[in-house]
């Protein structure tokens, strides 16, 4: 074998590579879901701090759920899915059916207080972020996750102002700038270009 | 001395390899979303992935998507099989060069 015809086979191999992880990236095109839920989470909080507005989260909430369910499904064309990002939606899926269906109930029984919620909705996300981070061996990520085990085991103690203040930074961190972070890098992904023709 | 296997000719053109590579990690790609990724033109990928459905390697599916025609390619297993028979050929041609 010649040296150019081993170095051409040697280029297919690459491509071989190259491709396959190439179709199995595109976890980091949701960084605008962390973003939209960012900024539908101090939407809520805003509005509950203007009075008594018991539907302020229901309302948010339920209006995240379509936003992200019809943006997703317009993105959906351009992003194949894989084993591993159905894994990771179904993780997502699955902690936002249990809040939906948990703190309704937490509301509608009494049972509901800042400490209760911002604990249980830290925890939860700190778990699905964990989860999520596993899967992709993503640090940053599981950055994320400890921030948010952090503000649960927080809400056990905190006094309820520091409490807020601790929530709206994990918000800030883990779901604004770690969105943003997430779509900054599937650009610069993207703007590298691939050509095979 | 054992004999040296053969590249199959369908799988080893760049353009369809970089496909059916590219569809061996996810379930299913739409035509645009192939587009991108090779950066390809449409006369040609739409001629390459057409060898690769006649060679049983691709199944597609046309469907509409509000309103919208959407072209779905997905791999087969024939095509999976191929691909791996490729990649155990391509290795044993070079044999110790890989890596070098």
């Amino acid at each position: 074998m010649t040296e150019s015809s081993e170095q051409e086979l040697k280029d297919r191999l690459s491509l071989i590579e190259t491709m396959i992880a190439e179709g199995r990236r595109t976890t980091e095109s949701w960084g605008w879901a962390f973003v939209l839920w960012g900024v539908a989470y101090y939407v809520a909080i805003f509005w509950t701090s203007l009075g008594r507005f018991p539907w302020a989260w229901p309302i948010t909430m339920v209006s995240a759920v379509v936003l992200t369910s019809v943006l997703a499904a317009r993105r959906r064309g351009n992003h194949p899915g894989t084993t591993r990002s159905r894994a990771i939606a179904s993780i997502w899926i699955a902690m936002g059916a249990t809040m939906m269906v948990f703190f309704p109930a937490l509301g509608f029984s009494g049972r509901m207080d800042q400490h209760i919620m911002i604990g249980v909705v830290s925890a939860m996300l700190a778990t699905t972020n964990a989860a999520s981070s596993m899967i992709l061996r993503w640090k940053m990520q599981f950055a994320c996750a400890l921030i948010w085990w952090a503000t649960a085991v927080f809400a056990c103690f905190g006094k309820s102002q520091q409490l807020t203040i601790a929530f709206l930074a994990a918000i800030f961190f883990c779901q604004i700038v770690f969105g943003i972070y997430g779509m900054i890098a599937m650009r610069r992904r993207d703007g590298q270009g691939v050509i095979y023709a | 001395m054992p004999e040296l296997p053969e590249l199959n000719p369908v799988i080893h053109g760049k353009l369809r390899l970089a496909l059916l590579s590219l569809l061996s990690g996810i379930d299913e790609a739409e035509f645009t979303w192939l587009r991108t990724k090779t950066g390809s033109t449409d006369g040609n990928l739409g001629a390459q992935l057409l060898k690769l459905e006649e060679a049983g390697y691709v199944s597609v599916e046309k469907k509409f998507v509000q309103r919208k025609p959407q072209t779905l390619y997905r791999m087969t297993e024939t095509g999976r099989a191929a691909l791996t028979e490729y990649v155990q050929a391509l290795r044993q041609l070079l044999g110790g060069a890989i890596g070098s």
